[in-house]
């Protein structure tokens, strides 16, 4: 089964550009958020293998809503998308529990092989 | 029966056996139905047989006697098919790794598969079934194995200017943690935490998980540039212990000559200490002087003992190199020279993996269609020199210094700065090879580097002469025991230290005028050459001492070039007998061991080279 990828960013830019590498990979984006409000009940939704999430976005930062995604589901994978010189915001991402992150600009190669791992890993 | 004490014979002597195996085979393979040949095939598998049924160690015993019944039935006819020799070969491979169990104290791994696939007529044959049990004391002796973590130290590079060094560490520690247990760590999860910079992690980790596993898996981790093993305490731990109970054979001429040593040593006590009582001081020199020349002799005798011919490691060559050229469709020879000559157990076991990677190698990457490799071994000097050369094409130091640029690993104008032999040992750097030229033979875990690195260790050189179009020759320079050397004593910020004599090229009085200063460096002329002189207490980080008219200074080799080392004098050279430093002194690198001096005092031994390798 193709594996099933969540997307969260504001910026559709962004979210169609990593919609486009998950698909020419061969994977389902079953689900995209342009905020992290939306973002936690969509996962609990559609329960996705994968998630990427922005950090900064408006309503709700992606490092609560990440928080709020791995509280009632601890072995959710969710990796980061930040911007170069995010280095705090993505340390505190990680400590909340982020398997991994990309940082922007990231190249697709870079991408499909974070979540390779990822997904492998489990 | 206590069985345990032959336990280590039984190892040795079955892996000479099974290298012999494989040797047959391949002689076999090469004239057919030679009658002698498969004689002596069965009788190997017969002794294999009968040694590890004694022992009880069933599987082996069951294969071995499995192969003894697939020979003899070609005994009778005097001709094997070529698909047996596959077979038969296949078979060695699986008797090889169930030594390799043994020798590690673990379960025996099953030989059913190939038991079952077996190709030919011997369970056909009346009377005699393969299946049939060997018969198996009934007092077993093994134990069951203890399982022990491996504790290893790891150093984890991150590529520069990696983004958030500090999450990136957090999940690089976090995925050691679900390796293993975690003991300590630098930088560590808090300091992380903090955001600390973090260009390298260097930890000590507890794990049941293969190493080459946990670096695949780190590897994977965007970001990280390098994954090394630093040292390994259970790995020498279980070498001290296994070299504790370990047997060899030792010929029995030597044993007497033992025997003639010591008493001549009794006879020189008496007669020194009748000197010493009558302060009769001529008689005494005359005492010491012999008794001296019989410490010389006993030591090379006892090095004797510990020799053992460059064949028990070469024995498996030709088949790798037959198994290499069938894979990769090439016609390769292989050629074995000198291989009588004996070396040091220690080293002829650190150099295994690296002598088979050299040939690999060279099947690999140095010979095109057809060829021949050539290993060869001498004595130079007081060293030894192991050659693994190829008739290939080559390699072409242009080449070599545009792909170094393109990895990284060299600037554009360093490259074109070095020369073409320092541009050659560019191969040893780790990330030389790519993934794309790692094909199934060469890249198996050990690469040029950990050649190099090993043979360094060993207080030896590796040096690559290549010319394009004539082929390529890796040279080991070894010494010829590792526990006692020949060291020149130096004194350095008023500490006396030793150095390796087989680092030592010569030793030079400079004057200090003809030192010149050429940018960052002091050079001098040496041979028309212009070389670089470091001071080895700035190595050291101890203070320097004036200088004087005279410059002491050691002539010596660092990554192919030569270079003067300065020390403030020199205080002998003599034998040494060098221990090597216990933890944490052994993780200090440049330092090699320690002596002991007549008075008691401790002197170090410095080695020059991987210290000023290992400084930036």
């Amino acid at each position: 089964m193709a594996l099933r990828v969540m997307v969260v960013d504001d910026a559709l830019f962004m979210r169609n550009m990593l919609k486009d590498i998950f698909v020419r990979a061969g994977y389902e984006v079953v689900a995209e958020a342009e905020n992290g409000e939306a973002a936690p009940q969509l996962y609990q939704d559609t329960k996705p293998d994968l998630v990427t999430m922005d950090i900064v976005m408006p309503k709700k930062s992606g490092i609560e809503a990440l928080q709020e995604i791995i509280a009632r589901d601890p072995q959710a994978r969710v990796v980061m998308v930040s911007a170069l010189g995010q280095d705090s915001l993505v340390l505190e991402a990680v400590e909340a529990g982020a398997r991994d992150f990309i940082v922007k600009p990231f190249k697709e190669e870079k991408v499909l092989e974070t979540v390779r791992r990822i997904v492998g890993q489990d | 029966m206590d069985m345990s004490k032959y336990r280590e014979l039984f190892l040795s002597e079955t892996r000479e056996h099974i290298n012999n195996l494989s040797q047959q085979v391949i002689t076999l393979e090469q004239e057919p139905g030679n009658r002698e040949t498969i004689n002596a095939l069965f009788r190997e598998a017969h002794s294999i047989k009968g040694m590890a049924a004694t022992m009880g160690y069933n599987n082996t015993a069951q294969l071995s006697h499995h192969l003894e019944d697939l020979l003899d039935e070609f005994r009778n006819s005097g001709d094997i098919p070529s698909a047996t020799i596959d077979y038969l070969l296949e078979g060695i491979d699986l008797l090889d790794g169930l030594l390799d169990d043994l020798q590690a104290d673990r379960q025996e791994r099953s030989t059913e598969a190939f038991l079952a696939k077996q190709p030919l007529s011997v369970a056909s044959r009346d009377g005699k079934s393969p299946e049939r049990p060997v018969a198996v004391p009934d007092d077993k002796i093994r134990e069951e194995p203890l399982e022990e973590p491996d504790t290893f130290q790891i150093l984890i590079e991150l590529e520069k200017g990696t983004p958030a060094a500090a999450a990136r560490g957090m999940l690089i520690l976090r995925e050691l943690e679900k390796a293993g247990n975690l003991k300590t760590c630098k930088p560590e999860m808090a300091e992380l935490r903090e955001g600390s910079p973090c260009e390298q992690i260097q930890a000590w980790v507890s794990s049941f998980v293969d190493k080459a596993q946990i670096k695949e898996t780190l590897l994977k981790i965007s970001g990280v540039a390098n994954v090394q093993f630093i040292g390994d305490r259970r790995k020498n731990d279980r070498r001290r212990r296994l070299a504790g109970g370990r047997t060899i054979r030792v010929r029995a001429d030597l044993l007497d000559q033992f025997v003639n040593l010591t008493g001549e040593l009794i006879t020189h006590r008496n007669m020194l200490n009748r000197a010493g009582k009558n302060r009769n001081w001529d008689e005494l020199n005359k005492a010491l002087d012999s008794a001296g020349r019989l410490i010389d002799d006993l030591h090379h005798n006892v090095l004797q003992v510990r020799l053992m011919p460059l064949q028990s490691i070469t024995g498996r060559l030709p088949r790798i190199v037959r198994d290499l050229s069938r894979n990769s469709g090439k016609q390769v020879a292989l050629r074995l020279n000198g291989t009588d000559v004996g070396i040091d157990r220690v080293i002829l076991e650190e150099i295994t993996d690296p002598l088979i990677h050299l040939v690999r190698n060279a099947v690999d990457h140095g010979i095109e269609e057809e060829g021949v490799i050539t290993v060869s071994a001498g004595r130079e000097k007081g060293l030894i020199l192991i050659e693994v050369a190829d008739d290939g094409k080559g390699m072409d130091p242009q080449i070599l210094r545009q792909k170094a640029v393109d990895r990284g690993l060299v600037s554009q104008a360093e490259a074109h700065s070095m020369s073409d032999r320092d541009v050659l040992m560019l191969v040893c750097k780790p990330g030389f090879s790519t993934a794309e030229e790692v094909t199934e033979t060469s890249g198996r875990g050990v690469g040029m580097d950990v050649v190099k690195a090993a043979v360094n260790n060993l207080g030896g050189t590796l040096d690559i002469v290549s010319e394009v179009g004539a082929g390529t020759r890796f040279q080991m320079r070894l010494p010829l025991s590792v526990a006692i050397i020949k060291i020149l004593l130096v004194s350095c910020a008023g500490h006396a230290l030793a150095i390796p004599i087989t680092r030592v090229q010569r030793t030079l009085d400079l004057q200090t005028s003809e030192i010149e200063v050429s940018g960052q460096h002091r050079v001098f002329r040496h041979d028309e050459e212009e070389l670089c002189l470091y001071s080895l207490a700035e190595m050291l980080n101890l203070p320097q001492a004036a200088t004087g008219e005279t410059t002491w200074t050691i002539l010596t080799e660092v990554r192919g070039r030569q270079i003067g080392l300065q020390v403030d004098g020199f205080l002998g050279q003599r034998d040494a007998f060098i221990k090597p430093t216990g933890f944490p002194l052994n993780l200090l690198t440049g330092l090699n061991g320690a002596t002991v001096e007549g008075d008691g005092r401790v002197t170090f031994v410095i080695d020059p080279q991987s210290l000023l390798e290992n400084t930036p």
